[in-house]
């Protein structure tokens, strides 16, 4: 059997350890840096209002919708690929499961933070909810405002589920193996967490029950939760944005970022944690491929946007040719070069494998997903209803000081789950070798 | 606390012949542990999900038909908004809210409704006091027999457990 020579120790001690050497705490203080800019932007935008960014007539949004939009496409992919790998019982559950949502869970936070921001008045964002307000006024409930009310506190809520549900078993583990190790402080925190789990049979079968059907759940709340974010866009009357295949685009070209982002934590964390067992070659390799696959669809994607323009009525067609021929056809063909054609180098083998390869490749998918999304907010106005041509919206300082600012939530938010939450999904692991042994 | 006898295994297989032996004898007052789940053994034992997805379905209708019924209910009879002459009740914008909370519900419903069937949080528990249990979060199996079965004693549990060779038998105290 199984239990004399495998052992899921190295995934829960890292944990457990003391210290996690200089580079961690540098990490650390570099995102907390960023986090500190963060809060330093938001407060600013408090004071100040959203004067303080390049959004003007016609440009009405910036940086507030790229992000979100950005965001919630990394979250969606990370989410959907776990969903998948668990509905599926796929070998690769085991490895990438419990990070995928983990970074799901922190692209949401960090999404979240932009539609609050943008509203003008942030400390009023309760008004969409409908509660018995002092005057009676109720939210209007045909506004795609509401809608995203209701698609962003779902997403982070059920989200935030689909992990700890996860998560509860191993945090068990984590409580007995602290209390073995003597760390009673831990084994207390972890103790809590875990709800008193104490692995009955019973309880692994309503358990089981309960995570597949919250994956489930996940499922087309994904689909929904991006295709509200695009129905926003395509409610409106912009030529560029008024088509109805924009939730296919949003939707699917999310895919490859989320992956991305996923094969370069994959990449990383094996290395920086020394789980190459755990995440194997193999992995690694299916991971790779996945990603390459995701960006080809992209492809076909972006080729039917321009083919289709010829089919289209004159108005969209000359939005579509100023969106990726205008002033912001650097971003359209950058995004495209970005998401669509370098990933491609992920058919390759060396590069499925080394994480210096794997990591700028899928980071590089991620940005080129942010530039995509640049070109559609920014690029999709270039031809609107005014007739006068109107300076060209650029980002302020206080809007890249705000991205950088949830990069660094992102990675601190990360950082913390490398370093206080088991990053593989130990019982999976287990029930994975114990299988395997059987002949 | 309901005493008992514990007993420690090195692989699912011994806890599945364990259980079938203490069930084929008569017990019903037990529980097996594992550090990941065991179908054979949970079936033995009686338990299935199915329960947790009927909680969940039902939390989902629930909270689909409460989520629509609000946006009826406040755009059509509280607070009529006459928005260039648009119907007051329209399916399509009331649709992205009701299937997204009806999911939230559903979601919230399968943790909940598991938890609420396991009766947990529960932090202290007597199997918690068996020697080595700890390692049932990690690679030990352990299969408890409580006291309390008609016309069945602890001496019977230990003689039955002791005959499936565990590799570390224990008695939990009150």
């Amino acid at each position: 059997m199984s239990g004399a020579e495998f052992t899921t120790r190295p995934v829960s001690d890292p944990p457990l350890r003391e210290d996690f050497g200089w580079r961690f705490a540098g990490a650390v203080a570099g995102a907390g840096l960023l986090t500190l800019l963060l809060a330093y932007a938001v407060v600013a935008l408090l004071i100040e209002g959203t004067a303080l960014w390049g959004t003007n007539i016609p440009f009405v949004w910036g940086f507030d919708l790229i992000n979100y939009v950005w965001w919630i496409g990394i979250a969606n992919a990370a989410s959907l690929f776990a969903v998948v790998l668990v509905l599926r019982r796929h070998g690769l559950r085991t490895a990438v499961n419990r990070f995928a949502e983990a970074a799901a869970l922190a692209a949401v936070a960090a999404a979240a933070i932009y539609p609050i921001l943008h509203l003008g008045r942030p400390w009023l964002f309760y008004w969409t909810f409908p509660y018995p307000a002092t005057y009676q006024v109720w939210p209007n409930f045909r506004s795609t405002l509401v809608w995203d009310f209701w698609g962003i506190m779902s997403h982070v809520v059920v989200t935030g589920l689909f992990w700890y549900t996860g998560l509860i078993p191993d945090l068990a583990t984590m409580r007995d193996r602290a209390v073995a190790r003597s760390r009673m402080v831990q084994a207390r925190i972890y103790g809590v967490a875990a709800l008193g789990w104490r692995g009955s049979v019973r309880h692994w079968a309503r358990h089981q029950a309960a995570y597949r059907l919250v994956a489930a759940m996940v499922l087309p709340m994904l689909v929904s939760a991006q295709t509200i974010v695009a129905l926003e866009f395509a409610t409106t009357l912009v030529p560029e944005w008024h088509q109805a295949r924009l939730p296919l685009h949003v939707v699917a070209t999310g895919i490859p970022s989320g992956l991305g982002v996923v094969l370069a934590l994959a990449a990383l964390l094996r290395g920086g944690l020394g789980l190459t067992r755990y995440i194997d070659d193999d992995d690694m390799r299916l991971l790779a491929k996945l990603t390459a696959a995701a960006a080809l669809a992209c492809g076909y994607l972006y080729a039917e946007a321009l083919l289709v323009a010829v089919l289209e009525d004159a108005t969209t067609r000359q939005a579509i040719a100023a969106r990726a021929f205008g002033a912001y056809a650097g971003l359209y063909w950058g995004g495209a070069l970005l998401v669509v054609v370098v990933p491609q180098l992920l058919w390759l083998k060396r590069a499925q494998i080394q994480a210096r390869w794997a990591v700028p490749i899928g980071i590089g998918a991620a940005a080129g997903v942010w530039l995509d999304r640049f070109s559609l907010v920014a690029g999709g106005l270039l031809r609107d209803h005014l007739p006068n041509p109107a300076p060209l919206y650029v980002p302020t300082v206080p809007e890249w000081t705000l991205l950088a600012g949830t990069i660094g939530l992102f990675a601190l938010l990360m950082l913390g789950f490398a370093r206080f939450v088991p990053v593989v999904s130990m019982y999976e692991t287990r029930h994975e070798e114990s299988e395997a042994d059987v002949p | 606390m309901t005493p008992g006898v514990i007993a420690e295994f090195d692989d699912p297989e011994a806890l599945v012949a364990a259980l079938r032996a203490a069930k084929d004898h008569g017990w019903r007052r037990m529980d097996a542990y594992a550090p990941y789940p065991v179908p054979e053994a949970a079936k033995l034992l009686g338990a299935t999900g199915a329960r947790v997805a009927w909680i969940a379905i039902g939390a989902g209708l629930f909270g689909a038909a409460l989520a629509y019924a609000t946006q009826w209910w406040l755009s059509v009879h509280v607070y009529p908004l006459n928005v260039g002459g648009r119907p007051l009740h329209a399916l399509p914008p009331f649709l992205p809210a009701t299937t997204i909370v009806g999911i939230l519900w559903a979601a919230a419903g399968a943790l909940i409704g598991m938890l609420a069937l396991n009766r947990l949080p529960r932090l202290s528990h007597p199997v918690f006091a068996a020697q080595n249990f700890g390692r049932a979060s990690e690679d030990r199996f352990f299969l408890c027999l409580f006291e309390g079965d008609p016309g069945l004693t602890l001496r019977e549990a230990e003689y039955l457990l002791r005959r499936q060779k565990p590799l570390r038998l224990s008695v939990l105290a009150t």
